[in-house]
């Protein structure tokens, strides 16, 4: 893909909504794309979406190999509509409440509503308030309805969303946006696809884009249980560095990928990921992760009988808020270091992975 | 005049007195389980018992198979140390808060009874379970050997009341599930649109564990949490719109579990048909069987109806007998609808 088309295909997919539980629009804009490239796509029982491309194998014993990056978005859950209309709400996956005041939203109630998370003017605040951070409980949406108006549309459990268009930097290569966790990774599969449509592998591939990541990793679990590839590598997102951070807890923007080595990964596929990365001259960077279960890659790699996993984390600053930061350029070798692994990939490989 | 509390027990109140009355923290749901075995067997096709201690009471039928799961298991203490003077230490099993169970009764499986005390403190917080003690009224460390050893567990020792339309008792939590399955699986008529598999889960309290090896046995199409929920109804609580006397709760979400979008809808719908009131529920901390249901093997799409319950976890749990008669009747009529055949999930 080009570097134009990566761009678009980014922002469309931090636009579209689909926070946990709730992913259809947004597996329907990941699907979209995919299905140009493979044999067939479906969704599972959880809505997991599975899109399945064929290897090329003859005389062989067939292998599968899955990508998968999660589709789910953190975002907010109506609690309670108080007297005067206002909306009480809590977090489904982590949001953070100190950006939360004057943030515009967009309830799905009956219809989808507009509506700002409202805050207290600096002038009305106490010496104590001015201090302190916000807390969920002192926050709430306004829809600008009464509650008599606000309870024929809104019902508790409605979820909200952020009403956040994407944003391509002025000058550079770097995107802003919502959801670029994970959507940057479910970018990099369609990319991964694209590079393979004309390209030779053995690999029967599964391109997942796991619904439920935010909440405890839940679709990755009936996933992997359902599919039983015989490896796999989970691509998510990273932190980016910024001014106040250091490594070894934040990665370069434009440095590339992060290789995740650790307990949680089988060494065999991390020094593949590396090893072509070198012969390809892509940029890559080394996270050393100490085994906290963070992605997807926790949940696969123990499925049914263990699954050797691996992951590719891309660098994103500000992660969990409306303007999460990309380099395109990291996006681009991310898909395409995915898709050097899966034309790498044969049956002795595969084999070699039980020995230790 | 009758008095307040004298208010006529009806079939349904006996099963929960019963319930809430037994013996059973968790990995120790075996009275549980016998009574509501003998409870529902009657009104089943079969009934069998798996190897973690679940029991399963299932009703024949097509597919889809329609799982529903209330947890047998309360929480409890575990013993951990018997001093030389005959005193028990105890460590908690599931969510228990320390400063609840003071002055507590608590009894053993064996019907030992005892007291919980604490030691000499200067303020309350610092009351934590290195402080608290089992008195059993045993003159020292060898008559309280004879009747108590490490490991055994005692769970709270509290009659059930009827306040007059709400009940009172410990072990709400769940076994006011367990009652609204019975009473549920009793009232279903000879033929039904698809079966249905009542499951008396063990061990919820401390993870989800019977739901967990339930649900891969079973496999169904459909699972069903049916459990307690808190309340945002009472002085100065924590914010939560579900209160007592409402209606059974729809889940919506809690820690452990997003319930399915198409799940969740087709349960409202049933509840406006029949004009059973509900609430929506979404809970901020807990879980329930749920959890573990949706995402056994391949995943199952789930759902769960509460009963809300005040002071949950505490040795006076209360619920509202209109939301458990409205519980059983939106569980009824749940079983009673065609719920259509999930999507293979195989993509064929």
């Amino acid at each position: 893909m080009k570097e134009e088309e990566v761009k678009e295909l980014v922002m469309e997919l931090s636009f579209a909504v689909g926070i946990s539980g709730s992913e259809e629009s947004a597996t329907a804009a990941a699907s979209r794309h995919l299905e140009r490239y493979v044999t067939r796509v479906w969704r599972d029982r959880l809505g997991n979406l599975i899109a399945f491309k064929e290897g090329d194998k003859p005389g062989e014993e067939p292998f599968s190999l899955a990508l998968v990056a999660h589709i789910d978005e953190i975002g907010a859950m109506v609690t309670k509509i108080e007297e005067g209309g206002a909306l009480r709400f809590t977090g489904v996956g982590g949001i953070d409440p100190r950006i939360l005041p004057g943030q515009p939203v967009e309830v799905h109630g009956r219809t989808l509503l507009k509506g700002v998370v409202g805050a207290k003017a600096p002038h009305l605040l106490s010496e104590k308030e001015r201090r302190e951070a916000s807390k969920f409980e002192d926050l709430f949406i306004d829809i600008g309805l009464t509650k008599e108006q606000a309870e024929k549309q809104v019902r508790i459990g409605d979820l909200v969303s952020f009403d956040a268009p994407p944003l391509a930097m002025t000058a550079g290569k770097n995107i802003a946006g919502k959801s670029l966790d994970d959507r940057a990774g479910v970018a990099a599969l369609v990319i991964c696809a694209a590079e393979l449509a004309a390209a030779r592998h053995r690999a029967n591939i599964y391109f997942v884009a796991s619904v439920q990541e935010e909440v405890g990793l839940r679709g990755a679990t009936t996933a992997a249980y359902g599919l039983v590839p015989d490896l796999a590598v989970a691509i998510d997102v990273t932190h980016g560095e910024a001014p106040g951070l250091t490594p070894p807890d934040v990665f370069e923007l434009g440095g590339g990928p992060a290789i995740a080595v650790g307990p949680n990964f089988h060494p065999a596929l991390t020094a593949r990921l590396e090893e072509l990365a070198r012969d390809n001259r892509f940029s890559i960077q080394r996270e050393a992760d100490t085994g906290v279960p963070g992605t997807d890659a926790w949940v696969i790699q123990v499925s049914r009988e263990g699954i050797p996993a691996a992951l590719l984390s891309i660098p994103l600053r500000y992660m969990h808020t409306t303007v999460e930061m990309l380099s395109l350029d990291d996006l681009i070798n991310t898909g395409r270091l995915l898709a050097a692994f899966a034309r790498s990939l044969d049956r002795p490989f595969v084999e070699g992975l039980a020995c230790f | 005049m009758k008095k307040f509390n004298e208010v006529a027990i009806n079939k349904m109140e006996t099963l929960i007195k019963e319930l809430v009355e037994a013996y059973g923290p968790s990995g120790e749901e075996a009275a549980v389980r016998e009574l509501i075995e003998e409870k529902i067997k009657d009104s089943v096709d079969r009934t069998f018992t798996d190897n973690l201690g679940n029991l399963f009471a299932i009703r024949e039928g097509a597919a889809p198979l329609l799982m529903f799961s209330a947890h047998m298991d309360e929480i409890g203490v575990i013993v951990t140390h018997i001093d030389d003077n005959g005193f028990l230490r105890i460590a908690p099993i599931g969510g228990v808060a320390p400063h609840l169970l003071v002055g507590q009764r608590l009894s053993f499986k064996n019907g030992v009874t005892g007291t919980v005390y604490h030691e000499k403190i200067k303020a309350l917080k610092e009351l934590d379970w290195p402080k608290l003690y089992l008195d059993i009224g045993a003159a020292g460390a060898a008559a309280a050997r004879e009747h108590i050893r490490i490991g055994d567990m005692a769970c709270l020792h509290q009659p059930f009341v009827n306040l007059g339309g709400r009940y009172m008792a410990k072990a709400m939590d769940d076994r006011i599930g367990c009652a609204v399955l019975v009473e549920a699986a009793r009232r279903l008529p000879g033929s039904l649109p698809q079966g249905v598999c009542f499951v008396f889960s063990v061990q919820e309290e401390v993870g989800l564990r019977g739901a967990t090896t339930a649900a891969y046995r079973l496999e169904p199409d459909y699972g069903f949490a049916v459990d307690v929920t808190l309340v945002g109804d009472t002085p100065e609580a924590p914010l939560m719109a579900v209160s007592l006397g409402q209606g059974p709760a729809i889940k919506v979400k809690d820690r452990s579990v997003l319930c399915h979008p198409r799940v969740r809808e087709l349960m409202i719908e049933t509840a406006e048909k029949h004009k059973i009131p509900y609430q929506l529920e979404v809970l901020e901390r807990g879980g329930t069987d749920a959890g573990a249901i949706h995402l056994s093997r391949e995943g199952v799409p789930s759902g769960a109806i509460s009963i809300p319950c005040r002071y949950v976890h505490s040795p006076s749990e209360m619920v509202d007998a209109g939301d458990v008669a409205h519980a059983v009747e939106l569980i009824e009529k749940i079983i009673m609808v065609s719920w259509p055949l999930p999507d293979s999930g195989s993509g064929a």
